[in-house]
């Protein structure tokens, strides 16, 4: 193969992507558009820019077949409509991705499957808590107050933790939690099975449906029906204790339970 | 969220340049020095090493001992542009099937999660088979024991395929209009049609509103069909896809739609 087929092979692939996304006057007008129909003069005034400017812009996207002109109004083709739904799900990536940059950026996301991690867009309302100088109880606390008004749980739990475990007793004796789905590593069930009262109060409890993965999962997730929580591990393989995503909208419920999912069935994927 | 200043530089900086991402796509699948680079990119030495120059000055990439590293976030930031282009390739693998169709009833979700039906191909009919589309679904109908299906109108064919369904012991869930409903129920053999209904084996959601989409959903197997901005069904082509993708894709669009109907 040569230098120049690679370098036409690399250009058609990511032609469209270069076309649309580098040109900010081609990217406001879709996004413009995109909810109604527009004429000339309201889009002058949204973007701020000669008449000659938007007209050069929409008759670039007219011939790529993304624009269409009816009545002195322009308006998204089906194809322009298409395309405009997947920029505006690749702008709200970048602002999930933006909005807990720390949390994403010191982290090891090995375990989170490359199908979730291109829709973290779902994650756009999460809020991210950390522990601080002054309280380095911070995030445990949230999550501590999260899970004890739960009436069911699904966890990944990652992690052996007498606190979390003395927790998790704790609300199962009580009336309010129902059930807990918990998946845990082969390592982590052998030590909790070396405890008695975690090994009564947990494994032996008829509350609690348990999944046993092989891996040593480097997730810990928890959801229910009204929130979910995310917390990872350092890529040194030490659980982060100090940060954690929270959310509560239905689409971060959505990624946590897709997440959920994938991780119970880590077994039949080898 | 304010949609119009979010095309951030980072995002146009990483777009601009088909060699930055030609090395972040390679960095993504392992670490490498710049020869190696060089190597499996097919690039010159001296477009590799000035583009790692600038993805290095913007932080997406690091030097440590003499190979390259992609950032994490850079890494996520990638898999997210990557992912945008497909949904581009995929409107213009597709482009007959799309242009001058009518989408509406395809929820924003489903739009975004449209590199699901990447696996899937067109059907189109010829002529010297002009029933290609039909035979083809009804094909997947007649082999399959679970069913959920939109019809937005009648075909003759309907009530025999979904009577051979219920015939089989199979299960099936319709969306269809009001003004079918019972040109579509009453086709069906009584005996088998009270029987179904008895064990809940047919369940049927009739909409009073126009439905703009063809979908059926088997077992091994969806379709996908659309009208044309005329308003006539565009019988000619249709998107048929077997990937277990393409049926999560199909099942959350045909339960999103039943929520709107039963609501």
């Amino acid at each position: 193969m040569t230098i120049i087929k690679t370098r036409a092979e690399m250009s058609s692939e990511f032609k469209n992507v270069k076309y649309i996304l580098t040109s900010s006057m081609r990217t406001r007008l879709l996004l413009a558009i995109y909810n109604d129909s527009k004429n000339l003069d309201d889009l002058r005034k949204e973007l701020k820019k000669p008449s000659a400017t938007i007209l050069h812009g929409l008759k670039e996207l007219e011939t790529e077949n993304f624009v269409k002109k009816s009545h002195k109004y322009y308006e998204l083709t089906s194809n322009g409509y298409l395309l405009t739904t997947n920029m505006i799900k690749l702008i709200e990536n970048w602002y999930a991705i933006n909005k807990s940059r720390t949390f994403w950026d010191n982290h090891d996301i090995s375990d989170i499957p490359e199908e979730l991690i291109k829709n973290i867009y779902l994650l756009k309302n999460v809020a991210y808590i950390s522990s601080t100088t002054s309280d380095l109880s911070n995030a445990y606390n949230r999550y501590k107050q999260l899970i004890s008004n739960a009436r069911e749980l699904k966890m990944v739990l990652p992690i052996y933790s007498e606190n979390h475990f003395k927790l998790l007793i704790k609300l199962l004796k009580g009336k309010q939690l129902k059930s807990l789905e918990l998946i845990i590593s082969k390592k982590i069930l052998h030590s909790i099975k070396r405890n008695n009262y975690f090994n009564k109060g947990l494994l032996k409890n008829e509350k609690v449906k348990l999944t046993v993965v092989d891996k040593n999962l480097k997730v810990f997730l928890t959801c229910s029906n009204k929130f979910m929580a995310l917390s990872l591990f350092f890529k040194d393989n030490h659980y982060d204790d100090s940060q954690i995503l929270i959310g509560n909208d239905d689409k971060a419920l959505d990624w946590a339970s897709s997440l959920y999912k994938q991780l119970e069935g880590i077994n039949n994927d080898k | 969220m304010n949609f119009q200043n979010e095309i951030n530089n980072d995002i146009k900086f990483l777009a601009q340049s088909e060699i930055r991402l030609k090395i972040l796509d390679e960095l993504a699948q392992t670490p490498d020095n710049i020869r190696g680079l060089v190597k499996r990119t097919e690039i010159t030495y001296s477009s590799v090493s000035s583009n790692l120059i600038k993805l290095e000055n913007h932080n997406h990439i690091q030097k440590i001992d003499d190979r390259y590293y992609i950032n994490p976030i850079t890494e996520i930031y990638y898999t997210t542009l990557r992912e945008f282009q497909k949904s581009v390739e995929l409107i213009n693998d597709f482009d007959t099937f799309w242009t001058k169709h009518n989408i509406d009833q395809l929820s924003v979700e489903s739009i975004k999660r449209l590199t699901d039906l990447k696996d899937s191909r067109l059907v189109e009919t010829t002529i010297i088979d002009i029933y290609k589309t039909h035979n083809t679904t009804k094909q997947q109908l007649l082999e399959s024991k679970r069913v959920k299906a939109i019809f937005p109108f009648l075909h003759p064919e309907h009530p025999k395929i979904i009577e051979s369904i219920l015939k089989n012991g199979g299960n099936i869930e319709l969306i269809i209009p009001q003004s079918i409903y019972k040109a579509i129920l009453f086709n069906i053999n009584t005996k088998i049609r009270k029987n179904a209904i008895k064990k809940g084996k047919i369940k049927i959601y009739p909409v009073r509103n126009d439905l703009e989409i063809y979908l059926t959903i088997c077992e091994e197997s969806m379709s996908l069909g659309l009208f044309k901005n005329d308003g006539s069904f565009d019988q000619n082509r249709i998107l048929v896809c077997d990937s277990e993708k393409s049926h999560e894709w199909a099942e959350d669009l045909f339960e999103t739609i039943k929520r709107d109907v039963i609501t």
